[in-house]
Order: structure tokens, then sequence, then C-alpha cells
């Protein structure tokens, strides 16, 4: 007991970030009832909020990466979920910058939505870095209720209303399935810790003949009925239907961060679900094989292929702005599938690059929705119209945007393409080779129909004419935004070697 | 090797559990729904006894079935008002989907759990299941999941807070 005790102290060490985080939030909580009648709180607030993700930041940066379990085996400290953490900083920081200036949350309730947002930030550093079934669950409810509610943020508004309500009953029915999952994977394991799986699971499955089948089978219905609530947070089919809504309705920071944040988080937490438990240790080839020869990369490949091509499907038909990026999420949850489906080193770095550059694209695609929708109050196509005419940087900046989303060079997003393409090629030379040039194929099918809506969004700023004339004037701080945002998609479109390098570094998983 | 009376017992809570809870997804009427799903919380807290975890059974007739359900009770009588119509646009493929899926994840279970055979049984501590024991248990291994437990409940009631409230 008292080494329990000590390993829980001990731990502090390796928790600075998530503890400035926690505090932090509560802190914000209280300093926006001080500050409530103070005339600069909105400028205060934000303030408050990035000093305490810039103090995260420092106390992540001097923290050692090296893979050690913490608080008796709850979370894993490790450079792979550094990686992560630092993507949620990032998120939260530009969400922060952008809401900071906008008029989505009015100014007396934005210290809450500050407090909340910290808080789910600490919930997508435990997501990246849980390794048992009791944090999991925890952590992927505490990014949820907060989300539940910063969606609903503005009561006025009945789509915000009916997008927090769907969001709520689509989210409870996504973890009770994921808790019901959960206890069949207890009873058939017997243990909580992930990290000890994949022995149970191969001590499991070597009975053989119909016993060794029916525990198989039960493993997987287990599986799947635990990946609801992964596939929930990243908007995979079939847990996708609440995304539309829920995009369409959440006031519009809040779905870029939607979008980029806790997407990320549930891919940290799949890749190191399945590539910790579910796979064995990545051979010299950088390729691992699945425990037992329980067919994931199958079940996972075809979600995938049907996600991508659902989303992107789906998308051609949307004229509101918010619902085709939202179904071009979704359309984006199944390419960087493809990037889990092949167990393998270049996979797992394939999908941590992808995620770090769709923060910045979608991010900017996202703001600059926002632009244009505080400028004519409109989230329609049809109002792009002439774009270019009317704001020239948004118009290019979101080209460039819809430009590395579809996947072309010279921009960041081809970089990303290019990773999980290669990771799936790499394996199509292998056994069930077809299979994987199979998703490929789907996978470059989708690109082409994919820049054919982005290419919709681009020929109306560009081409048509503009309904009305007047000038969009964005604020100083979206232009500089934005500006940053389309240089960063476009250096990292050609030089990206540091991008590599880092998610190289990055590929370090505690494992059991 | 297990009791007799132990077999019995358990059959006398599990099978009006499963009615009770089965009632809690046909019951057209929330407030029947509500009291089915009190009766479930009754009969889960006789299992936990049977499986010595007495503190657990105290608190989930103490915590669920006492404070949680007359909030449940509260919530729908306030927000239903007379007969509501539910729509019912219920699809024949649907329903039919539904009921081999749940078919098929019956038969997986009971499979799984007839071929697994008898699992071998250790008698537990003396001490096990007391507010001792899991205090212990929570404060030392659970340690980090309590303390995140907690925060999630100060957010969850702050972000009620923002929704609920009238003005501002």
């Amino acid at each position: 007991m008292e080494q329990l005790i000590g390993n829980n102290l001990a731990s502090v060490a390796g928790f600075r970030p998530e503890l400035v985080l926690t505090f932090g939030s509560i802190a914000l909580l209280v300093l926006d009832l001080v500050l409530r009648r103070s005339r600069s709180r909105r400028a205060l607030l934000a303030g408050a909020a990035v000093i305490v993700l810039g103090l995260a930041a420092v106390l992540l940066a001097a923290q050692s990466t090296a893979s050690t379990p913490l608080f008796n085996g709850m979370i894993a400290s490790d450079a792979f979920a550094t990686f992560f953490k630092w993507i949620f900083l990032a998120a939260g920081f530009l969400t922060v910058l952008i809401v900071a200036q906008g008029d989505d949350y009015p100014s007396p309730r934005v210290g809450e939505f500050y407090g909340l947002l910290l808080a789910v930030v600490l919930g997508m550093f435990l997501m990246a870095s849980a390794t048992n079934l009791l944090t999991i669950y925890m952590s992927i409810e505490l990014v949820s209720m907060v989300s539940y509610v910063l969606a609903g943020f503005r009561k006025s508004d009945r789509k915000a209303a009916e997008a927090s309500l769907k969001y709520v009953i689509y989210g409870s029915v996504a973890s009770g399935v994921m808790l019901f999952g959960m206890s069949y994977l207890y009873g058939l394991l017997g243990t909580f810790d992930v990290l000890a799986f994949a022995p149970k699971i191969a001590e499991l499955s070597a009975t053989t003949g119909a016993a060794g089948a029916a525990t198989k089978l039960a493993l997987v219905v287990a599986v799947v009925f635990v990946s609801s609530g992964v596939g929930y947070k990243i908007a995979s089919v079939p847990w996708h239907m609440w995304c539309p809504d829920v995009y369409e309705g959440a006031p519009t920071p809040f779905t870029a961060f939607l979008s980029v944040g806790p997407k990320a988080a549930g891919f940290a937490l799949a890749l190191r679900f399945f590539l910790g438990s579910f796979a064995g240790p990545m051979g010299a080839n950088g390729m691992a094989e699945s425990i037992a020869g329980i067919p994931w990369p199958a079940v996972i490949g075809v979600l995938s292929a049907v996600t991508m091509t659902l989303g992107n499907l789906t998308a051609i038909a949307q004229t509101n702005l918010k619902r085709l990026l939202a179904y071009s999420s979704i359309a984006h949850a199944g390419y960087t599938l493809m990037g889990l489906a092949t167990l393998s080193a270049l996979g797992m770095q394939g999908v941590m690059i992808y995620m770090l550059i769709y923060l910045v694209m979608n991010l900017g695609a996202f703001l600059v929705v926002i632009v244009v929708a505080e400028a004519t109050g409109s989230e329609s196509i049809f109002d792009y119209s002439g774009l270019v005419h009317r704001h020239p940087l948004a118009a290019i900046a979101f080209g460039i945007f819809l430009f590395s989303l579809t996947g072309l060079p010279p921009f960041a997003g081809f970089t990303g393409k290019w990773y999980l393409f290669y990771a799936v090629i790499e394996r199509a030379s292998g056994p069930a080779g077809f299979w994987y040039g199979a998703l490929a194929v789907v996978g470059a099918l989708n690109t082409a129909v994919s820049l054919y809506y982005y290419a919709r969004i681009i020929r109306a700023m560009f081409l048509e004419a503009p309904h009305v004339t007047d000038r969009v004037a964005p604020k100083l701080g979206y232009q500089l935004m934005l500006g940053a945002f389309s240089a960063a998609i476009l250096v990292f479109g050609i030089w990206w070697a540091p991008i590599v390098e880092w998610s190289q570094r990055s590929m370090v998983m505690l494992r059991g | 090797m297990i009791d007799r009376a132990e077999v019995w017992v358990f059959w006398v809570f599990a099978v009006p559990l499963i009615m009770a809870s089965a009632g809690v997804v046909v019951a057209r009427n929330p407030v029947n729904s509500a009291m089915s799903l009190v009766a479930a919380f009754f009969f889960l807290a006789g299992i936990y006894v049977l499986l010595t975890a007495h503190l657990l059974a105290f608190l989930q007739v103490l915590v669920y079935a006492g404070a949680i359900m007359v909030l449940f009770l509260f919530v729908i009588m306030l927000l239903t008002t007379g007969d509501q119509d539910f729509e019912r646009t219920r699809l024949k493929v649907m329903q039919v989907a539904g009921a081999f899926g749940a078919a098929g994840v019956v038969a997986v279970v009971v499979l799984a759990v007839n071929r697994l055979g008898p699992m071998p049984m250790s008698a537990v501590p003396s001490n096990f299941g007391t507010v001792k024991a899991v205090g212990r248990l929570l404060y030392t291994q659970y340690l980090l999941p309590f303390e995140a437990t907690s925060l999630l409940l100060l957010v969850a009631i702050v972000g009620a807070v923002v929704v609920a409230k009238q003005r501002i």
C-alpha cells in the first residue's frame, strides 16, 4: 500500500501540465466571477487562458519523454502522448485566439467558456495517455460532457440547442455501448489494464477448436462495442450521425475546435488501444501483426473505406459551408483510419502527421467561415461567390486550405496524405495485399470526389460574380491568423522534414 | 463450491432483474419506465450482495434507487404534459435488423460463456467489499480516475448552470 501511495506521489512529476490545466480551469471559473464588472474582462480572461495554456506548454516541454507508467498504470507518459498533447495545446490556444476576437461567445459568459475549454484540453491529454479501461472511459466522458455544454452555449439559438441535445443523446448511447463492451472485455480478459491485454488475448485464443472460435468472436464483439466510444469521437461511420448537425448548430469557433481536437484525441486513443494491445510489437520492417490473427486490419479497413465514401458523397450535396466541412471531416476520419488499418510504423506515423496538418488546415477553413459569417451573417455557399473581389486574403487563404484538404501538392495536406497512402501501399505487396491495394484505390477515388466539392467552393469564390459588392473587412487579428495558417500550409507542403522527424522521434509508445 | 442455496438466490434476483430492465425499455409511459428502473436497481443490489460487495449494494439502493431516481421522476413529471403523442415511425427493416443483431450478440455471448467452462474460484479476503477496503483502493490504486471524476462532476455542474440559467 505504501508502494501505491509512493507511486502516486512520484507520478506527479510527470503530470505537471495536466495539473496546470486542472487548476487553471478552476481558476478561470473563479476569475470569471472576480472580473464580473471589469471593463476589460474579455481581454483579461483570454489572457488568463493563454497564460494557463502557455504554462502547460512550458512544463510539457520541460518534461521527459521517457516511457513511464504513471499513477499505478492508469496513464502512460511517453513520446507518443507528448506529440498529441502538443496538438491539443495548439488547438486550445488557437481556439482561444479565435474566440477572443469574435462575438460567438458573448462577453458575460466567455469566462465559463475558457474554463470549460481548458477542461476539455485536460480530457484530451488523458485520452492520449490512458492505459486503463477506467481512465479511457473517464477521459472520453470528460471531453464529451463539456463538449455538450459548449456546443449548446447559445441558448437563444434554437439550432444550437438542438445540436447540443442531439450530441447528448448520441453521446450517451455511444458511451453506454462502450461501457457494455468494456464489461465483456473485463469478463474475458480479467483485467482493466490495457497494457496487459496482449498476453491475455494470446492465452485466450490458444484454445483451439470451437471454444477458441467462440471466445475470439466474443472478443471481437466486445472490442467493436468499445470502439463505438472512439468512433464517436473521431466521427467515423456508423457513429457519425451527430456530426453534421452538431457542427452546423454549435458556435463556429467550437465547431473548429471539435473537428481537430477531439478527433486527434480519438485517434491517439485508437492507436494506443489497437497497436498497444491488439497487435504484437513492430518487427524490423516496421510492421506489426494482430495477436491471434484476429482480423482487426480488415475491420478497420472496411470502416475506413465506408467512412470516407459516405462522407465525400454526402458532402457533394451540401450548400451550408459548416455542414459541408462536417461531411468533409467525416471523410478525413476515413482517410486517417487507413493509417490505423495498416498496423505498421509507417501507418502510425501517417496518422500522427495527418492529425498535425489537419489541425492547421481545418482550423483555417473554419476561420474563413467565421470571417465570412461575421461580415455577411451567412454560411451558405451562395454568399461565397465573388469573395475574391470582396476580400482577397480570405478567398486566397480558403483556396489554399481547400486544396490542402484535397491533398494536392505543393500544400501540406499532400504531405499528410502521401504518408497515409504510402503506408497502405507498403502493405499492398505483403499478405492480403489485394485488399490493401483496394483500400488505396478507394482512397484515391475519394480524393477525386472531394476535389469536386472543394473546387465548387473555389469556383464560386474566384470565378463567379459577387451578389453584393461591399467589401468584407475582417479584424486584423483574423487576417494575421489566416496569413499564418496559409504560410504554414505552404511551408510544410514543401519543407516537411521537421514534421516527419518530429513524428519519427515521437513514435515511442509504452508497451506492456 | 457454489452453494445450492446461493444459486437459488441468484435466480431469485436475476430473473426479475431482466424482467424489470426489459420493462424500462418496453413501457410506453415514462413513469412506468422509471419505476421499472427502480425495481431493476433493487434486484441488481441483491446480486451485488451475492458477490459480497455489500458497500456497492448499499450505495446502489441509497444513491441510485433513492436520490437519482427521485430526480428522474421529477424531470419526467415536469417535462411530460399530459398524454404525449410519441411519433411512431418505426421502420420494419430497422426492427428486423435490430432483432437479428440482438439475437446475434446474445448467441455469441452465450456460446463464449458456455465454452469457457467453469472458472477457477478463490475465496475473497475477509475485508472484501467493506467501506475501508473500497476506500483504500479508491485513494491508492485508483486515485487518478477518482480525482478525474471529481473534476468531471465539477465541470458538469458548471456546465449545467451555464446551460440552464435564464439571464446573463
